[in-house]
């Protein structure tokens, strides 16, 4: 069994509830004569602003309400950089962003970071501390310029859209 | 009851001080646990003015048959599975998301009215036992001609049916009683009906 149907497996076993995306109907009825019009279950979206959708989101078995591509989350706001720290929570991460502060009494900069909180979706696999990571904060406009942030959780208000793999020292040779 | 996040500990868990008072927008109430019953339902006031109707006891609601895309209101039987409480599905507590099973009949009716096949009657009949009335109506030539275009989809999934000889269909509640006083829901199909048919198994 691939990994991923490893995971849907277990979730179908662990979970109490069904997992399923809500709003997409999953049992229209089978019949010989009408042609299937073969529409992707489960559903995914393009999530805009040249951001590619994995290929694990389109093909995978998860079911994330917070996932970019699979969830009821819309991409809008700033988008960040940043290294991940920790992958120890259940589909969020620890990402850290590092910073230089200016301090005018000594014309010097000293360098600061801060951590953030991002959900990670399970379209990304075998994310370790070391990668870097885009993220896009969730927003909410509303009719002045102050935009709001929309929660994913109490802490999380950030969500995963890109991963790059940190390089390895000599990954680079030929073997 | 409030549902402020100032008594939280903050996201570096520091403990926040209490600066202000509860404040009436903050506020949570008591939750409804509506039961099944002869209906009861109380009405709130809430934020601008607005209605909430608490149901305190439910016994009918509006259900959906997905795949046939027909609603009937039904009468609720019981509660069958609840994936957060099983002190919910021992008090019989209507709460959405709740599996229920609800009374099969008005959508046997609408069935063999729809496809004149019978549906959930047990294979072997008694000798000279009547079939039901709407299985052997007469029908007009125009409607029997729509009747035999349908013949084709007329095929009920074999979990379905088995539900409709006994005569409850499981049901997932997919309103929030409290809220708005009803108990919708949907009739469950497929994989999630395999689903929760298996946790239902595996409690006993």
């Amino acid at each position: 069994m691939s990994e991923q149907v490893r995971i849907f497996v277990r979730e179908f076993e662990i979970e109490r509830a069904f997992q399923k995306q809500v709003g997409i109907f999953q049992n229209p009825k089978v019949i010989k004569k009408t042609k299937s019009r073969k529409k992707r279950i489960p559903w995914y979206k393009d999530v805009g602003l040249g951001f590619k959708t994995p290929k694990e989101a389109i093909e995978g078995h998860y079911v994330d309400k917070k996932c970019p591509w699979r969830g009821m989350v819309s991409i809008r706001g700033r988008i960040l950089n940043g290294v991940v720290v920790s992958t120890k929570m259940k589909r969020t991460i620890i990402v850290r962003r590092e910073y230089l502060h200016y301090v005018t009494k000594y014309n010097r900069y000293e360098k600061r970071h801060k951590n953030l909180a991002a959900h990670l979706s399970p379209a990304f696999i075998g994310v370790q501390p070391g990668d870097t990571v885009t993220a896009h904060i969730s927003l909410t406009f509303v009719s002045f310029v102050r935009s709001m942030i929309s929660p994913l959780s109490k802490t999380v208000r950030f969500n995963v859209l890109k991963v790059q793999k940190k390089v390895q020292k000599g990954s680079k040779q030929f073997e | 009851i409030s549902r402020d996040s100032r008594h939280k500990r903050s996201h570096t868990g520091a403990k926040r001080a209490q600066y202000r008072k509860k404040r009436k927008f903050e506020l949570g109430r008591q939750s409804g646990n509506t039961k099944l019953g002869p209906k009861r339902i109380h009405e709130v006031r809430v934020r601008g003015g607005n209605l909430k109707f608490r149901a305190i006891r439910l016994d009918q609601g509006n259900f959906s048959w997905g795949s046939e895309a027909i609603t009937r209101k039904s009468r609720i039987i019981a509660v069958v599975y609840n994936a957060s409480n099983n002190e919910l599905v021992r008090t019989n507590t209507l709460v959405k998301g709740a599996v229920i099973q609800i009374d099969a009949t008005p959508f046997r009716q609408w069935f063999e009215a729809h496809y004149v096949q019978p549906l959930g009657r047990k294979k072997v009949k008694k000798e000279g036992t009547a079939e039901s009335e709407e299985l052997s109506k007469k029908r007009s030539n125009h409607l029997q001609r729509k009747i035999d275009a349908r013949k084709e989809a007329a095929k009920v999934d074999p979990l379905l049916d088995d539900q409709f000889t006994t005569g409850r269909l499981f049901a997932i509640l997919s309103s929030r009683p409290g809220q708005s006083g009803r108990a919708d829901g949907y009739i469950l199909e497929g994989k999630e009906l395999e689903f929760y048919l298996k946790k239902i198994k595996s409690k006993k």
